[in-house]
């Protein structure tokens, strides 16, 4: 998938197209992979973020650890707003409850399919006689 | 695809995290140390301070040996916070009965963090840990040696006096 960078992130002024592929995806959002970048860019609450290796770590530990059964159970008047803030990471993310389980689910998705490409990788190139 | 994760690093997260609980544990054993070196201090336990505080900078050695290994596996080494370390201790015996119970939880974190390499395979990492398998061998045979002399030579009369003295002559040799 070639998406150019400009339609998304205004404030980049890279010109050139960049190939993504979709890592994982679910009607909520999608997770891309940039092999030259070796980033991956979030496409998630109306918004296309960029991670790298380490903050993409972040966000999952930030997301994961979100107690949401404990959200639901308190039924105090707060809003059920969740800002998540990545230290040293230009995003943040401002979700409702329903919109990080729909995060976590793409997360967890897209960590799978990176394990799934970690063991391909090992069985078609490290492996292989 | 490019395996960016493997390529950013040698080990899982999980076992980076693991490793960062253990770095954590390292250093909570030497503040406890230095802890217990200032009450044998205070207390008239020369050599048992000493002792402790030798403990203290092999405990922070042990840190920094996880520590650095984190980092050059490509993964994020996280400096710990160390908090509620005791003051005092009910008795001279216990300060030693509390340093071995130290000696073993780190022993059985060490092996839960084997178990896990064993699970994902993770041979580097396993043979890093071996290092620290020989000298918790020695950690802890010299622990409990040191809780023995209460025994052996009896709290009565000198028997602390004595219990002090011979406490830096605890040595390990491999037979
Ligand atoms: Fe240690
Ligand atoms: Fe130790």
């Amino acid at each position: 998938m070639y998406i150019n960078k400009v339609q998304y992130m205004q404030k980049t002024a890279i010109a050139s197209p960049i190939h993504f592929e979709e890592v994982f995806s679910t009607t909520k959002g999608s997770i891309y992979q940039s092999d030259s970048e070796y980033c991956w860019y979030v496409d998630f609450a109306g918004k296309l973020a960029r991670f790298d290796y380490r903050n993409l770590l972040k966000l999952q530990k930030a997301v994961y650890g979100i107690d949401i059964e404990n959200i639901l159970l308190t039924s105090d008047k707060s809003a059920d707003v969740e800002i998540i803030f990545i230290c040293a990471c230009d995003h943040c993310y401002v979700l409702s409850l329903i919109e990080i389980i729909a995060l976590k689910e793409l997360l967890q998705g897209a960590f799978v399919m990176l394990d799934l490409n970690h063991i391909i990788q090992d069985r078609l190139f490290r492996l292989a006689a | 695809m490019k395996d960016i994760m493997r390529v950013k690093s040698s080990i899982s997260t999980d076992l980076e995290t693991l490793l960062n609980q253990q770095i954590k544990k390292e250093a909570l054993s030497s503040s406890i140390y230095l802890s217990m070196a200032s009450w044998c201090d205070r207390n008239g336990y020369d050599n048992s301070a000493d002792y402790f505080f030798k403990q203290a900078e092999e405990e922070r050695m042990h840190q920094l040996k996880f520590y650095k290994y984190v980092l050059d596996m490509g993964g994020m080494a996280i400096s710990p916070e160390v908090t509620n370390i005791k003051l005092e201790y009910n008795s001279f015996r216990e300060v030693f009965e509390e340093a071995l119970e130290q000696e073993i939880s780190v022993t059985q974190s060490i092996k839960n963090i084997a178990a896990r390499c064993h699970k994902e395979h993770d041979y580097v990492t396993l043979e890093f840990l071996n290092w620290f398998f020989k000298e918790q061998r020695e950690e802890e045979y010299k622990a409990r040696r040191a809780v023995e002399l209460f025994d052996v030579i009896g709290e009565e009369g000198t028997g602390r006096w004595q219990i002090d003295k011979h406490v830096g002559q605890i040595v390990y040799s491999e037979g």
